[in-house]
């Protein structure tokens, strides 16, 4: 679309374009002041005049992004001198126009969808798209900007720490409302909201400076980010509803996060991984203190944990062991078998096919909540004033466990384990020539991540009270599979967004559950064909699947010669 | 229980009788399941041997042939009467025809959009994409495939209709049921490996595609269109999955949009075992999975581990003999 508009025309309309798109954003944030809907029942409540609902407050902030973004390169660039020049305003702006109109025309389509036709859009709606799209034409006469380069500002320790804490306030603040929406077309038209201004502050290089003040900060990074999710369950007041979808999500994340080991690491691609969560989960049913368990033991959590974990590890040496030496293709379709072979086996443990171990296809149900050193996980708690359910309870656990493979899997990633996994990824003869020994490496890592999902099956088991083998089919591998190649392979936080999406997502959009495994198909095929890499990207897997790319090989190279250079900013840099 | 059996000695000849009957009954049972695998075989051994790429939608292939069979019945009239000549002469053609044409399509179509793009890309993208195609495939079907006008709906399994003189009736030899299914399957494999034998061997695609199989950059110096051959290997494996999914639709006599999961991993299990990237080996292979299948599900055990013996046998050839029964091109490729 750039290029439709020739360059002199950018020169020559550049005031007119700047002027206009401020009379444009201008025009969408009054826009909320106007009655959006005819009637209250759409997008909670947006008829009133005068009185801006929070999703028409949104769309304000994302418009007023906009207009920051105009105006102030238009009274401040003198002041601002050369720290002017290292924001992409220009490009930001074009962001923010683009992703506003996308809200407009969310909302403008939900209130019409839910109301019954176009009639009911009131006219703030039309004024807040009819706003959006003259921006977008306004702001293509801009002239492009350069590369932001926010990253080469040297801040002060403590304006770090604050943009750290701010982002996950902001993380939270997120999570609590996109749960809180019931309805479809508030919880979409949120979340363009804020895809929006996540995208407009990666134009405008924000993440590329916050990457490194995180990585200088990795401490209070890290330890933010789990004290954000621990308070949580405080923001939902007690619903049970919603800490059930986030206890599923950090279970399907720490289970993906033991695939994205054996995927992203190490470059095998294991298609039947949901067994080993399943061979957890039955595990700890099976030595639960279920009225159907089958074996006359029930140690207590602790040790049961261990168990399904070492059960789990040591399928997954059975079947690596033989089968790791043929290599590629051959293991996927290997681990796709021994999924099937998992689950056949499960149903067939039921008394009539083999011994009874697991009552077939009914399974094994009415196990009961977890105990822990007496703390009961089935009770309901007030803690601060907050109720807190059951759900809540899981989900902290599942939080803590999610905090130990997130550091296993991080202390793995840069230590001579780590290097040698993702040499074998890169070039597996290379790897082998250079004295690596990748047949042990291999087993470690598919015996590793199977134990990691062997402790997540173990929680899982009775967080869902039932265990059966029907949860342990191969679409669930393809689930797990995708959540780690949409969020990013190779990385965590890639993972951590995969997760949540696949997982929200469906929850959500209940009109939308029968497309649900259409679009999955769909967007599997369209990632690997436009992005392999993810939604973040490990930069050097990137460089794997762009292996043409000069540019990014330079600067991968300098990223891991500077590497440890990155966690001391360079302290000849600007001043803030 | 015949009423010979007169004496200790004498019934345990007339046991050791049937014992030899059963045999020989599961032993055509896995002939017959083993030529559908076969055919489905074939096509992941021809993509593969051309591209090294595992087709891992070339179930839902097999799947999509079965449904266009259907759909060519439904529009030809839903006929259950006609006499065996016309069956045998008109419809049965009619309806292979009708599959191979939808399969053919799809498989070319996936090839342009989902794999073609990836050629060169690391091993694990194509894979990848080709699972979600797979999903797509099997959810489009049970999505749309009652949207076509005259079509029923496709969410639960749909009854597949039967045949006079090709699905109905059985032959007796001895004490050995053969259903006539199970010729149908036998001839179709026989026919299809006469027909791939030629065309590999004596025209000039087939040519080609040994050329490209071999060596695809000199082939390309040669002069082979080498995106063609590919797109001929897609339609040849799609061809013959159509006729395996008529051949499952007549046997089973229903199908269903998830029937493609199961034969397609049973059928890439054949084409492991004969040594993928040989044509005949599929062929070899599909017919000793089928019989070892349904001889285990006889002696070892009861038949709900069927499959999982088909799988043990393929983890087991992949350890001890990855080139294959009938040998292969390379295995070992990261």
């Amino acid at each position: 679309m750039n290029a439709i508009i020739p360059s002199e025309h950018k020169i020559r309309f550049r005031f007119v374009g700047r002027g206009t798109g401020i009379t444009a954003a201008v025009l969408m944030i009054a826009s909320i002041m106007l009655p959006w809907a005819y009637t209250g029942a759409a997008l909670d409540d947006v008829s009133y005049w005068a009185s801006p609902s929070p999703l028409q407050i949104y769309f304000a902030i994302l418009a007023g992004l906009l207009l920051v973004l105009l105006a102030v390169p238009l009274v401040g660039k003198e002041r601002l001198g050369k720290y002017a020049k290292l924001v992409a305003w220009n490009s930001a702006a074009k962001v923010a126009a683009v992703t506003s109109t996308v809200m407009a025309a969310v909302a403008l389509i939900s209130i019409a969808l839910e109301l019954g036709g176009l009639i009911n859009v009131m006219i703030g709606a039309w004024l807040a798209l009819g706003g959006a799209v003259l921006s977008i034409i306004a702001t293509r006469y801009l002239p492009d900007s350069p590369e932001p380069r926010l990253e080469d500002v040297a801040s002060p320790r403590w304006l770090q720490i604050l943009a750290v804490a701010v982002i996950m306030a902001a993380g939270l603040f997120a999570a609590a409302t996109a749960l809180g929406y019931d309805d479809a077309g508030s919880f979409l038209t949120f979340a363009a909201f804020l895809a929006g201004v996540i995208l407009v502050l990666k134009s405008f290089g924000f993440f590329d400076w916050l990457s490194i003040a995180g990585a200088a900060n990795n401490r209070v990074l890290v330890l933010s980010a789990f004290a954000v999710a621990f308070a949580f369950p405080f923001t939902q007041n007690g619903s049970d509803a919603n800490m059930s979808i986030a206890s599923q999500v950090l279970i399907f994340a720490a289970t993906a996060l033991g695939l994205n080991i054996v995927v992203g690491l190490v470059g095998l691609l294991d298609l039947g991984y949901i067994a080993f969560l399943g061979a957890g989960a039955f595990t700890a049913a099976i030595l639960s203190e279920s009225a159907y368990s089958t074996v006359n033991w029930h140690p207590p959590f602790i040790v049961t944990v261990l168990i399904s974990g070492t059960v789990a590890a040591t399928l997954g040496l059975i079947i690596g062991a033989p089968t790791l030496r043929v290599s590629g293709d051959y293991l996927a379709i290997v681990t796709l078998a021994f999924g099937e072979i998992f689950r056949i086996t499960m149903i067939n443990l039921d008394g009539n096919d083999g011994p009874n171990l697991t009552h077939g296809s009914n399974g094994i149900p009415a196990i009961p909540d977890l105990n822990f050193l007496g703390f009961d996980f089935g009770v309901s708690h007030v803690i601060l004033g907050v109720d807190i359910g059951r759900f809540a309870n899981y989900y902290w656990l599942m939080l803590i466990l999610l905090a130990i493979i997130i550091v296993v899997f991080t202390n793995l990633n840069h230590s001579r384990i780590g290097r040698g996994w993702v040499a074998i990824r890169e070039d597996e003869l290379a790897a082998e020539a250079m004295g690596v020994n990748t047949f042990l490496l291999k087993l470690l890592a598919f015996a590793g991540g199977a134990f990691l999902a062997g402790l997540a099956g173990a929680v899982k088991a009775h967080h869902d009270v039932s265990v059966t083998p029907d949860q342990y089919i191969f679409l669930e591998s393809a689930f797990l599979l995708s959540a780690v190649v949409l969020g990013g392979m190779g990385t965590v936080l890639g993972v951590l967004i995969g997760a949540t999406i696949l997982k929200l997502l469906p929850e959500k959009l209940r009109f939308f559950s029968d497309y649900r495994l259409l679009a999955f198909g769909l967007l599997m095929v369209i990632m690997m064909r436009f992005r392999p890499e993810g939604i973040i990207a490990d930069r050097r897997r990137a460089l794997e699947f762009h292996d043409k790319n000069e540019e990014l090989a330079e600067e991968v190279e300098e990223e891991l010669i500077t590497h440890h250079a990155h966690l001391n900013p360079d302290p000849k840099g600007f001043e803030l | 229980m015949p009423a010979l059996a007169v004496g200790t000695d004498g019934s345990a000849r007339v046991k050791k009788a049937l014992d030899v009957e059963l045999f020989f009954q599961q032993l055509i049972n896995g002939l017959s399941l083993g030529a559908l695998y076969a055919l489905i075989a074939v096509g992941y051994t021809v993509v593969y041997g051309i591209v090294q790429l595992i087709n891992f939608a070339h179930g839902e292939i097999f799947m999509i042939g079965a449904f266009g069979s259907f759909a060519t019945w439904v529009i030809v009239g839903k006929p259950t009467d006609w006499g065996l000549g016309m069956t045998l002469g008109v419809l049965l053609p009619v309806m292979l025809l009708g599959g191979i044409a939808a399969s053919v399509t799809v498989a070319v179509m996936m090839e342009r959009f989902a794999y073609r793009p990836l050629r060169g890309a690391p091993r694990l993208a194509p894979l990848i994409s080709a699972i979600g195609v797979s999903v797509f495939l099997q959810e489009a079907v049970r999505l749309f495939f009652g949207w076509i006008p005259g079509m029923p709906d496709a969410k639960s399994a749909i009854p597949y209709p039967t045949l006079t003189g090709v699905s109905d009736g059985s032959i007796q030899i001895g004490g050995v049921t053969v259903q006539a299914s199970a010729i149908f399957t036998l001839v179709a494999l026989a026919v299809c490996t006469v027909f791939l034998w030629y065309f590999v061997n004596r025209t000039k695609t087939g040519r080609a595609m040994i050329a490209t199989s071999q060596d695809p950059d000199t082939a390309r110096l040669m002069g082979i269109n080498v995106d063609r051959v590919i797109v001929a290997a897609f339609a040849v494996g799609a061809a013959l999955a159509a006729v395996a999914g008529v051949a499952h639709g007549l046997r089973y006599g229903n199908i269903d949009f998830r029937m493609g999961f199961l034969a397609g991993l049973k059928a890439f299990t054949a084409a492991v075992l004969g040594g993928i990237g040989n044509i005949y080996g599929a062929v070899v292979g599909g017919l000793v999975l089928g019989v070892t299948e349904a001889l285990a599900s006889n002696y070892l055990g009861t038949t709900a581990w069927k499959d999982v013996w088909a799988f043990i046998l393929l983890i087991l050839v992949l350890v001890f003999r990855p080139q294959g029964l009938l040998g292969s091109k390379a295995v070992d490729r990261a």
